[in-house]
């Protein structure tokens, strides 16, 4: 299955990149020899994503100007969907009546359709460091920064909902409850994960026990995927790569992901970020933002369980060690116990024992 | 004193005003029996006080309709009012007039105060409801200084003693 789904990714990418090599070199641009977000286990993000189509995502140069650019090219229909769905966020933030706050995205260099190609060019935003090279308390002031700028957009009346609505998604506590379900169910599905059941059951009532404030701090802006290989950091200035993923949903939504995320990759983040919310914020809060955890890796938990089926040897251990590790951890916030930094560590050495070498190429820049 | 507290930011809106109204009722309550009414969803709740919300979730003319009804039945039991600005209470207020209240008029969201400028019955209501005013407050204490997990603990006490004088400067009108 893991051939498989490998095996028809590089032949996709094979492909496409023939045909739109000539096409780009039309548009005076040039790809770099090495192409690392079409790489490692690219393929294996693109085979679980449902919602988003095929798409490559290149790096080159413009040949008059030389400046590096980001290229987002598909044939694929959902893909130009989302192509354009994100283009169309990112004009209508600009635009939004009600954020206190903008966004910084990188200037789009060229938009166009040729030979079938939706092809979307922005400049690349060169940081002297990765967001993780930072000393922690720099990165908690940028991911405050940036918290904060989102949680300036609010919609709270019937006419912001009414703006949005076309453009962006919006989630409430049911629509939440619903998606948990759906995740909880994709899980169970697979036998291999038959003995989280109980787990998760417990997971669906802790979110139902916090329905009120789920709901309490529903109609904010959210970046739903904001991680560190999602924006990057140039002085002060905080440049969003991914407006797909932007919604009106819970105000902790996206804290949550970043907050779970920092779990595994830096943990003094991680308690310094929930230090935050306990002693600047209500006790409302601090349970939305719990709860919204729990949805998240009720979330990750699916995402991996459907890798389970496509992918085979050392991959397919490290997926199964990836549902252990994030399981563990909502049972940790479930508990309300602290989870053991030898967990972490645990982890993070088998991970690395078992990626490939073009997934370390892949994951060097990308955080 | 029975104090109404009128706004049309309330927690969890993110807005400085939302957050001052809350911190205001916060103070209030210790010595005096205080109303919210607000536009909100689900507000924040503040232990003592009473706040009547009206879902802002629904068409404007619908909102407004209740909101004024919510506020003509907190103004009748109350001795004092305290209505932060914003076209969404004032034309309420307007509409209302005819009662007999103490209004102290918190002119604190600039931005909705410069929106008011641009639409000529905007401005008409909110130039009655100011004449309709016993007082007039156009400043707001700072906000509470954050407390940052890589930084030494906040210094209070300009943030304390801006809360006094404001406490002191708005509300001893009245009693």
């Amino acid at each position: 299955m893991e051939h498989n789904a490998q095996e028809s990714w590089e032949l996709y990418r094979k492909q496409e990149l023939a045909l739109l090599e000539p096409i780009l070199e039309s548009l005076r641009i040039t790809l770099d020899a090495e192409q690392p977000h079409i790489g490692g286990e690219r393929y294996l993000m693109h085979a679980v994503t449902t919602v988003s189509g095929k798409k490559l995502i290149l790096l080159g140069r413009m040949q008059d100007s030389d400046k590096r650019v980001v290229i987002k090219a598909t044939r694929d229909a959902a893909g130009k969907r989302e192509i354009i769905h994100e283009r169309e966020c990112r004009a209508f933030l600009k635009q939004i009546r009600f954020a206190y706050d903008t966004f910084f995205a990188p200037e789009e260099l060229l938009f166009t359709e040729s030979g079938g190609f939706c092809i979307s060019v922005q400049a690349y935003i060169e940081q002297p460091s990765t967001f993780l090279a930072r000393p922690t308390p720099m990165q908690f002031a940028l991911a405050l920064k940036a918290f904060k700028a989102q949680e300036g957009a609010h919609a709270t009346t019937y006419e912001h909902l009414r703006q949005i609505r076309t453009i962006f998604g919006s989630m409430n506590a049911r629509a939440y409850l619903a998606s948990f379900d759906r995740f909880s169910e994709c899980v169970r599905g697979h036998e291999a994960n038959a003995h989280l059941a109980p787990l998760l059951a417990q997971a669906r009532t802790f979110l139902t026990r916090n329905e009120r404030v789920i709901e309490q701090y529903a109609g904010f802006l959210t970046h739903t995927d904001f991680v560190p290989h999602n924006f990057r950091v140039v002085g002060e200035t905080m440049y969003l790569l991914d407006h797909s993923s932007i919604r009106f949903g819970n105000k902790y939504e996206g804290w949550a992901r970043f907050i779970n995320f920092m779990t595994l990759y830096n943990r003094e983040l991680e308690q310094a970020l929930l230090t935050y919310v306990r002693d600047n914020r209500t006790p409302e809060e601090y349970e939305a933002l719990t709860a919204m955890r729990v949805y998240r890796l009720g979330e990750i938990l699916c995402y991996y369980t459907k890798t389970l089926p496509k992918s085979q040897g050392a991959l397919r251990t490290l997926n199964e060690a990836r549902i252990s590790f994030w399981s563990s951890l909502l049972e940790s916030l479930l508990t309300g116990t602290d989870f053991p930094d030898a967990a972490v560590e645990e982890y993070r050495r088998l991970r690395d024992s078992l990626r490939s070498s073009e997934e370390k190429k892949r994951q060097q820049e990308l955080h | 004193m029975r104090i109404v507290l009128a706004t049309p930011l309330y927690p969890p809106d993110t807005a400085p005003q939302a957050r001052y109204v809350k911190e205001l009722a916060e103070r209030l309550r210790k010595e005096h029996e205080v109303t919210i009414v607000a536009y909100a969803h689900i507000p924040e709740a503040v232990s003592g006080v009473r706040i009547v919300a009206v879902d802002k979730i629904k068409p404007i003319p619908i909102r407004l309709t209740l909101y004024t009804l919510a506020l003509y039945r907190a103004l009748r039991s109350a001795d004092l009012v305290y209505a932060v600005n914003g076209p969404s209470v004032e034309l309420p207020l307007f509409l209302l007039s005819f009662m007999r209240m103490s209004l102290v008029f918190g002119v604190v969201d600039s931005s909705a105060h410069e929106r008011m400028k641009e639409n000529f019955f905007t401005r008409l209501v909110h130039r009655t409801v100011r004449r309709h005013a016993h007082a007039v407050v156009t400043a707001m204490p700072p906000e509470r200084p954050e407390i940052l997990p890589f930084a030494a603990p906040p210094d209070t006490t300009a943030y304390e003693q801006a809360w006094k004088t404001h406490l002191a400067d708005t509300f001893t009108y009245g009693t």
